[in-house]
């Protein structure tokens, strides 16, 4: 018993003390079992945790503006009880139909869009309904952007943001999506496209005469 | 009124700054920095030096050290033996040596090592671990006791569960700084020295509060892990006649990206056992089966946690858990009742 330290020691060379001469004097132990071991169980709950969720939009008549504070709230998952500014936990959304957005009041004709080329004389103002002509998808894109604060992560997280002017979404997002937000306001039914047939079956308060001119 | 009030506060506060922050000084002088750097510059010639022997200090009072170490513990150990459980034969050895060195032939040394207490320390812990754990985790299978008790008995668990009691500085060994080995038997020493003052039981309490206790904010899978999950489910269901694991997806989103999550759950007879989730369907099916063992064995994260209360009997006759190829409720009953 009385030599147990030397029978431990192992002549070294100089050049491999030196070398491992921080860890040889702060005697570092082997951290096998004190550093803890995720179980592959909790592998799993992590990776369910930060799993990013896709989402579905219909913008059928629906209010842009409005309609933004939702996409947000999923974009950046905020609805998650793990949100932190500096944690990524922010899901994708899939907005459809966005040529049938409906603005409120007379939005189309009263909102302005501003860009400027950064050469004397470059400021231009195009109109909501200008916008919408030239690109389906700018309004509902630009109300996000314009709906969360500026800062570096903005460009980021608009970029799981997916906008198709109608309902054609390619193959390989529609098979990702897993969830779709919940309309904010019901679609109406137009009368131009109730059937003729079901318009004249329906219940009437009066007949009018068969002489009566409609106009 | 309220301007007095302020006034008192003022007053109050003042003397306060006064007497804490007023050192007499304007600035650090101007031989500080160049001091410091030589200093340092010293130091990093001298190179790493090995770590101060506390015992080597001046007001070092190693009688004062174990009559502290016992009130600490609020433990009732036998000095004597506390001093024996403290002292390596390495030590002994050393002090031999030294005696020899100045020309005494025979050195005869009243102090006694802690050899035998090590031993039976070793013995008398392992006992009391691996009781309690089946006492404590009634439902876990046999080899997961089995690996638990490993694990709690590795080098490393003793060793800091060692340190952090307080033993470091006062083991008498030859190593400095002493090695984790040395850490380990002197707290298997221990084990036994209060075996000897007082009684087994009150020593299982020491061992409980002290070593079992590490496992509270530990999660048992990750320790151990039924290594078949699907097979050894499917033989539990077998056993218990009921009908056979039936793997569902039950969701699963981002399929065309790399961060896939599918979430499968585990039935049997339409009755939900376990869920999982996977990067593959493959991965989450794993989980579900581990899930679903985690819950019938009672260590998932939402069953009852380890009772650190217990008090375990080594002189009852031994009864070992279920083993896994044995585990089924039935089974269980009659064992947890019996």
């Amino acid at each position: 018993m009385g030599n147990v330290s030397s029978k431990n020691f192992v002549p070294r060379s100089r050049k491999f003390v030196r070398r491992n001469q921080k860890s040889f004097f702060q005697h570092k132990h082997d951290r096998k079992y004190l550093t803890s071991i995720m179980s592959a169980v909790k592998r799993a709950q992590q990776w369910a945790t930060f799993a990013r969720t896709w989402h579905l939009f219909d913008a059928t008549w629906q209010n842009p503006f409005d309609s933004a504070q939702v996409i947000i709230k999923h974009l950046m998952g905020l609805h998650k009880p793990i949100y932190h500014p500096m944690n990524d936990c922010g899901d994708h959304v899939v907005v459809m139909n966005s040529r049938d957005i409906a603005l409120p009041g007379d939005e189309w004709r009263k909102r302005v869009y501003f860009h400027h080329t950064t050469y004397p004389g470059g400021a231009s103002w195009t109109l909501a309904w200008e916008l919408h002509n030239k690109n389906p998808t700018l309004v509902i894109k630009k109300a996000v952007y314009n709906g969360m604060d500026g800062n570096l992560q903005r460009r980021h997280t608009m970029q799981r943001l997916h906008v198709f002017p109608d309902d054609k979404i390619p193959e390989e997002i529609l098979k990702n999506i897993s969830n779709q937000i919940r309309y904010l306001r019901p679609v109406p039914t137009r009368l131009d496209h109730i059937s003729p047939e079901e318009v004249e079956n329906y219940p009437k308060i009066v007949d009018y005469p068969k002489q009566y001119i409609l106009r | 009124m309220s301007s007095l009030r302020t006034c008192a506060r003022a007053a109050i506060r003042i003397q306060k700054l006064t007497s804490v922050i007023y050192t007499g000084e304007r600035g650090i002088k101007r031989w500080v920095a160049p001091t410091l750097r030589v200093i340092n510059k010293r130091k990093a010639k001298l190179g790493p030096q090995p770590e101060p022997r506390r015992s080597n200090f001046l007001d070092w009072n190693y009688n004062a050290e174990i009559f502290a170490f016992n009130k600490r513990l609020s433990e009732n150990f036998d000095v004597e033996l506390l001093q024996q459980a403290f002292t390596h034969r390495s030590y002994v050895a050393q002090e031999e040596q030294k005696q020899r060195e100045v020309g005494i032939e025979n050195p005869e040394l009243s102090i006694k090592d802690n050899t035998d207490l090590i031993v039976e320390g070793k013995c008398l812990t392992s006992e009391i671990v691996e009781r309690y754990l089946r006492q404590a985790l009634p439902r876990l299978p046999e080899e997961g006791i089995l690996k638990l008790k490993d694990y709690l008995l590795s080098e490393e668990i003793v060793a800091k569960v060692s340190v952090q009691i307080g033993t470091k500085d006062i083991i008498l060994s030859e190593d400095h700084p002493v090695r984790q080995e040395t850490l380990v038997n002197t707290f298997f020493a221990l084990v036994a020295a209060l075996a000897r003052s007082n009684d087994v039981v009150h020593t299982s309490f020491f061992v409980r509060d002290f070593l079992i206790a590490t496992l509270s904010d530990k999660e048992i899978l990750s320790i151990w892990t039924p290594s078949h999950p699907f097979q050894t489910l499917d033989a539990i269901l077998n056993r218990e006649k009921r009908g056979s694991a039936d793997f569902r997806l039950t969701a699963q989103t981002g399929v065309n990206t790399i961060l896939a999550a599918y979430q499968v759950a585990v039935y049997s007879d339409q009755q939900f056992l376990g869920i999982g989730t996977g990067e593959t369907v493959q991965v989450a099916k794993n989980i579900a089966a581990l899930d679903a063992l985690q819950r019938m064995f009672g260590i998932a994260d939402f069953s009852r946690p380890i009772p650190f209360n217990l008090t375990v009997d080594v002189s009852s006759q031994r009864t070992e858990n279920l083993p896994l190829t044995k585990w089924c409720t039935e089974n269980l009953k009659h064992t947890v009742g019996g």
